[in-house]
């Protein structure tokens, strides 16, 4: 028996037909479901982004007063270092669970017929956290986001002809300054989100369509021997006990290791021994500081950066390689690739941390 | 500093007893929970003529024998190893203490991994009564070695009626007085439920390799059953948790409350953070439990029990963490600094110089002692006073603490340890700084060569003393 007030909300809302939707809806359960678990704990960590990004909106100022202003929510308002960590440590954590998310999509071949759309929209949502994290990292206008963002606005300037004009336009001059700030709050408060949000839900509906994908060993089961659970509430409820955990590790971060705030930038003092950009640039950055080393010259940026690209794309195209269950070589060579790029991955990140200098 | 240095680099030697302690405590409370949860388990088992539960019992007890029996009692040598090589000095004041505990908890040990292994044997072996009794018999044992070390642990926060006794020889008549000291009572209490909850976790991690379909009865009561052990926890750990504030002395639970009072400014201390972490990871872990285990005990997965047993390691760390954080800076609270120094020595240390009472500084350098400021005398210092608790690079590192700070600032810092009086912020949790001028002179040569690279401030000039320093020929390396 539903109460009135239930009863007066579904007269107008129409709730309980996508109740009865979702306690019909069945999610797979087998060894691997484990992995079902990291979208949506990617998708727990951008909405407390959202929501801390929101309460930064009231004090933040973007342009010239922009360290000021961040100053002053890590040092004055009542627990803004507390949002501010909590803002930073969940863009972090959920682009490492974008990350896993990914790849275990990828090495359970989750990306085959007719599920293409689904990996090109969830990999241009990953680019898309990188370019937030990209262009967050400036915004507190320190020392170390400063040089850091000097360095990475650089690269695209290798490019042949057009490189130097996107680093300008994207600089809002030849250097970087109050300007760039603007533009950069610009692209992380109103045209990323304005981008992420429709591929986000494009993304959710496609899962809505297709339903949870089947790791190859389950798909081989006859169908009667797969197990599966409601979605409302059984999956759903332990959604929730894992983004409980999600929420341990994310205030665990945020109150033990506050995101710090370094000395105002100033460009005329030389840049910090230990520039470096945030980890997940890190094997690009080190990729490309290798081909410079290796071949002299912007060339061997170039090359470099048209390497890193060569490889995106490939990763992009993996699904028109290894499409179907039947694969056979081409599953292999897939899953050989996929073992290279985390390796690389993991490889050029640790030695990009290993070689900083340790100044402090 | 009568005991040679261990240097751990980056990580900082602290680190190695906190990772080390951290897995032994997830492990040995579980010895301590789970002798209680077998007995129980089977006594339910036999009295409810679920006999189906034997195969299951039995392998849990399996799985329980190895893993305390090998991982439990290899971290817990660990520990020793370690806070022997950390604080020497501390381990010593430790031992001459409670050598008659120590030499019970060890035979206890021996008896407590004795009945375990005879437990597991003897499923299906012996009549069930005496099966039983012989899982009773390791439930009363394990919880008697938690009853010893429990008065060991929260005797260096709370040595209470003991203390007037320290250093006169007599410590050995108040043995019981060290033992049971305030704080004990409601460490016991929050240890104990602590002890069930990582029982009941631990044995849903066992529990969750259960077929749910060829098995799910069977698997739906263990696991349920499994998850009811961290309800008593859930309830009563606040209590005892507030009991054990209580018997804080209040110059260390103004850590807290000034933690508290200062949390909005973010200038909070990192005992109040890691007590946040306890609070909240407690607090989310009946939930977690309640969503994983408790409304689909069938599709309780392996991961997910493990996810559990995530968030206990957590709250493990995080309480152990602020355990030792609010003993700062002490190591026997009123007794013994972190630095190894005793409270009674330091007038000595300050008037003849540290590392004179040294036998592991070479005669050599300490000659110089009187004069002559140097950075080698400074590293030993260094190594003697800062390397507990700090490391140059790593954690806490004096590199990234003091930089920014040119020669003169450092000394001022130093100056300030040195004289630690009550109104500095340092002497809530630093101890003082010992050593004579000369001393002090070079450890700041030494830090500020470290920090910045080369001496940013002029050298002291200290005029000679007449009267020999305490060094004497029977050092080795003399």
């Amino acid at each position: 028996m539903r109460s009135p007030l239930a009863r007066w909300l579904d007269e107008r809302l129409g709730y309980s037909a996508l109740l009865e939707l979702a306690t019909h809806k069945q999610v797979p359960e087998h060894k691997y479901s484990f992995w079902y678990y990291w979208g949506g704990i990617t998708l727990f960590f951008f909405t407390v982004m959202c929501f801390t990004g929101v309460l930064l909106l009231l004090y933040y100022r973007p342009g010239d007063e922009a360290y000021q202003s961040v100053r002053s929510i890590t040092y004055d308002i009542q627990f803004g270092w507390l949002i501010r960590s909590t803002h930073s440590w969940s863009a972090n954590l959920m682009i490492a669970s974008a990350f896993v998310h990914m790849f275990s999509t990828f090495f359970l071949k989750a990306y085959r017929r007719p599920r293409e759309f689904l990996w090109f929209s969830g990999i241009v949502l990953l680019l898309l956290a990188m370019v937030f994290g990209f262009s967050g990292y400036l915004l507190p206008m320190d020392d170390l986001s400063y040089f850091a963002t000097k360095v990475g606005l650089g690269i695209p300037a290798v490019i042949p002809m057009v490189g130097p004009w996107i680093s300008n336009l994207v600089r809002g001059g030849p250097d970087i300054s109050g300007f760039t700030v603007s533009r950069f709050f610009a692209l992380h408060v109103v045209v990323l989100p304005a981008l992420f949000i429709p591929v986000l839900l494009l993304h959710l509906g496609l899962i809505q369509k297709h339903g949870m994908s089947l790791p190859p060993s389950e798909l081989d089961k006859p169908e009667g021997k797969r197990k599966t659970i409601p979605f409302f509430p059984n999956f759903a409820m332990k959604d929730l006990a894992a983004w409980l955990i999600a929420l341990n590790v994310l205030a665990f971060c945020a109150a033990v290791f506050p995101w710090p705030l370094g000395p105002a930038a100033d460009a005329l003092k030389p840049a910090p021994m230990d520039i470096h950009p945030e980890w997940y640039f890190m094997s690009s950055f080190e990729v490309l500081k290798l081909f410079g080393k290796w071949i002299p010259g912007e060339f061997g940026e170039f090359a470099g950066l048209g390497l890193f690209n060569l490889g995106l794309v490939l990763w992009v195209l993996v699904p028109f390689f290894d499409a179907e269950r039947r694969s056979g070589a081409w599953a292999r060579r897939a899953t050989w690739f996929g073992l290279a790029v985390v390796g690389i991955l993991l490889f050029t990140t640790i030695w990009g941390y290993a070689v900083l200098p340790a100044v402090r | 500093m009568n005991y040679p240095v261990w240097d751990v680099p980056f990580l900082g030697s602290g680190w190695v007893i906190g990772i080390i302690a951290i897995i032994h405590v997830l492990i040995s409370h579980f010895a301590v929970g789970g002798g209680l949860f077998l007995p129980m388990a089977e006594a339910k088992a036999i009295r409810e003529g679920r006999r189906d539960w034997f195969p299951q019992l039995e392998a849990f007890s399996k799985f329980f024998l190895v893993l305390t029996g090998v991982f439990g009692a290899m971290t817990g040598v660990g520990i020793w190893f370690a806070i022997g090589l950390v604080s020497p000095e501390g381990t010593s004041t430790l031992i001459h203490n409670f050598v008659f505990a120590w030499a019970t908890e060890w035979v206890v040990f021996l008896v407590e991994l004795t009945l375990a292994a005879a437990y597991y044997y003897t499923w299906n072996r012996i009549p069930d009564k005496i099966h039983l009794r012989l899982g009773w018999a390791y439930a009363g044992t394990s919880w008697l070695t938690l009853v010893i070390i429990n008065g060991i642990l929260t005797f260096q926060l709370t040595p209470g009626a003991w203390l007037p006794f320290a250093g006169s020889g007599d410590e050995p008549f108040h043995f019981f007085q060290a033992l049971l000291n305030p704080g004990y009572f409601p460490s016991l209490g929050l240890r104990t439920l602590a002890c069930m909850s990582l029982a009941g976790i631990w044995a849903m991690v066992f529990f969750s390799g259960i077929d749910g379909d060829s098995e799910g009865p069977l698997k739906e009561k263990l696991v349920r059953w499994s998850a009811r052990w961290v309800v008593p926890a859930y309830v009563l750990m606040p209590v005892f948790f507030v009991w054990y504030l209580f018997t804080v002395p209040e110059s260390h639970r103004a850590l807290m409350s000034l933690g508290i009072s200062t949390i909005g400014a973010g200038a909070f201390t990192m005992v109040t953070r890691m007590s946040l972490v306890t609070v909240m990871t407690s607090a989310t872990m009946a939930g977690v439990v309640f969503f994983f285990a408790w409304l689909s005990p069938r599709t309780l997965s392996r991961s997910q029990a493990l996810g559990v047993l995530f968030l206990a390691l957590m709250a493990t760390g995080s309480t152990e963490s602020v355990r030792e954080f609010l003993r700062k800076p002490f190591v026997v609270n009123g007794y013994l600094y972190s630095n190894g120094v005793h409270i009674k020595d330091v007038d000595r240390l300050n008037a003849g110089g540290y590392l004179a009472s040294s036998p592991w500084v070479s005669a050599a350098v300490v000659a110089t002692a009187s004069t002559l400021p140097t950075p080698e005398m400074g590293k030993r210092m260094f190594e003697g006073q800062c390397l507990a608790c700090h490391t140059l690079d790593g954690y806490r590192s004096l590199r990234r603490l003091l930089s920014d700070r040119d020669g003169k600032a450092i000394g001022n810092i130093l100056t300030m340890l040195h004289d630690h009086k009550p109104d500095s912020p340092y002497s809530k949790f630093m101890p003082p700084l010992v050593g004579t001028p000369v001393e002090i002179e070079s450890l700041r040569q030494y830090l500020d060569r470290a920090v910045n690279g080369k001496l940013t401030s002029p050298v002291a000039v200290f005029p000679p003393v007449v009267s020999a320093s305490p060094a004497d020929s029977t050092k080795p390396g003399s």
